[in-house]
């Protein structure tokens, strides 16, 4: 009879026990992370039905309260699943404005160095050959400028950047 | 021959009260039943890696993060990683998820543990609660270690720095 009275609830903290360690596991993977909500649950509740039919026996508790609090840890867990998925998804919004300003940056860069650049064409037609060289260094252009206005140059003449 | 007969009868004696014994053991301990249930989760969890090949990409598991959000996460893959290692293809699983191997060896350490130290508690009767301190830290390190990654994760998005 004291055998009896003693084991009261065990099997359910065993239960209970399992179930929270397994949810653990699952609630740790973000793959799966969010369904580790239900055995979560399941767990907490079979540890709390224990708990209260050992409280009524004076059985011991050990196995049900283990089981109980890993449960809670491992809900909790999973439940900080979804906070981070939001806030994955949250990101992931910004994201398409973040690869427009790259974009935009490397188009500036280009577009800088196209200022500075060496062009050379060649045109080549029966045996006929016509080469063009420039160069479209922006200092070199603006001393051309300089000489053709005879020096009288606006120190800014640039156009406003479009905003 | 009557020596052969009398042989086999203890031995078929020691075999049914072993096994009594053993029905007796797991009745009155938690800590068996829970090995026990464990070591067949893990055998399960094998015998799906197994079951699902990477060829035919059956696997029955979504990541419900990339449903979610749209965004692989960083245990996508694992399915894979676990089916590959289950073949012997330990370049591959590599590539499909970078901690397949490292999850994997955490349940084959597991498997080990659960058989190793449930032969001891059922051998060495008297050093029970030393035993189930010694296997509750060490699968307890043995957890952190494998999964540290995923628990990382957990920590960073809780930080907001995803």
């Amino acid at each position: 009879m004291e055998d009896i009275k003693n084991n009261t609830g065990q099997n359910m903290g065993i239960a209970a026990l399992i179930t929270a360690i397994i949810t653990f596991v699952i609630a740790v993977i973000p793959c799966v992370g969010l369904i580790a909500i239900i055995p979560g649950i399941i767990a907490i509740v079979l540890a709390s039905v224990g708990l209260s039919q050992a409280a009524s026996r004076n059985a011991p508790r050990g196995v049900l309260v283990a089981g109980l609090i890993i449960a809670i840890i491992a809900s909790m867990i999973s439940v900080s699943q979804v906070f981070i998925a939001g806030k994955i998804a949250q990101k992931a919004d910004k994201w398409p404005g973040d690869i427009q300003n790259i974009i935009n940056d490397v188009q500036d860069n280009v577009v800088k160095d196209l200022e500075d650049a060496n062009i050379s064409i060649k045109v080549e037609s029966n045996g006929d050959k016509v080469e063009i060289n420039t160069n479209s260094d922006k200092k070199d252009r603006e001393k051309t400028l300089e000489n053709l206005e005879g020096g009288k140059t606006q120190k800014n003449d640039t156009l406003p950047k479009k905003k | 021959m009557k020596g052969e007969k009398l042989r086999k009868m203890t031995l078929y004696q020691r075999k049914s009260s072993l096994i009594q014994n053993l029905k007796g053991n797991l009745r009155n301990e938690p800590y068996l039943i829970i090995n026990i249930f464990f070591a067949g989760v893990i055998l399960l969890v094998m015998a799906y890696s197994g079951f699902f090949s990477p060829e035919k990409d059956n696997y029955p598991v979504i990541c419900l993060h990339e449903k979610l959000t749209g965004e692989p996460c960083i245990s996508c893959g694992l399915s894979h990683s676990f089916s590959l290692i289950v073949r012997g293809r330990i370049d591959e699983a590599y590539t499909w998820n970078h901690y397949g191997m490292r999850i994997f060896l955490f349940f084959a350490a597991q498997l080990v543990i659960r058989v190793v130290f449930s032969i001891f508690y059922l051998r060495y009767p008297d050093t029970r609660r030393q035993l189930i301190i010694i296997d509750c830290i060490g699968s307890g390190l043995i957890f952190l270690i494998s999964l540290w990654p995923f628990i990382g994760n957990i920590f960073s998005g809780a930080l907001f720095r995803v």
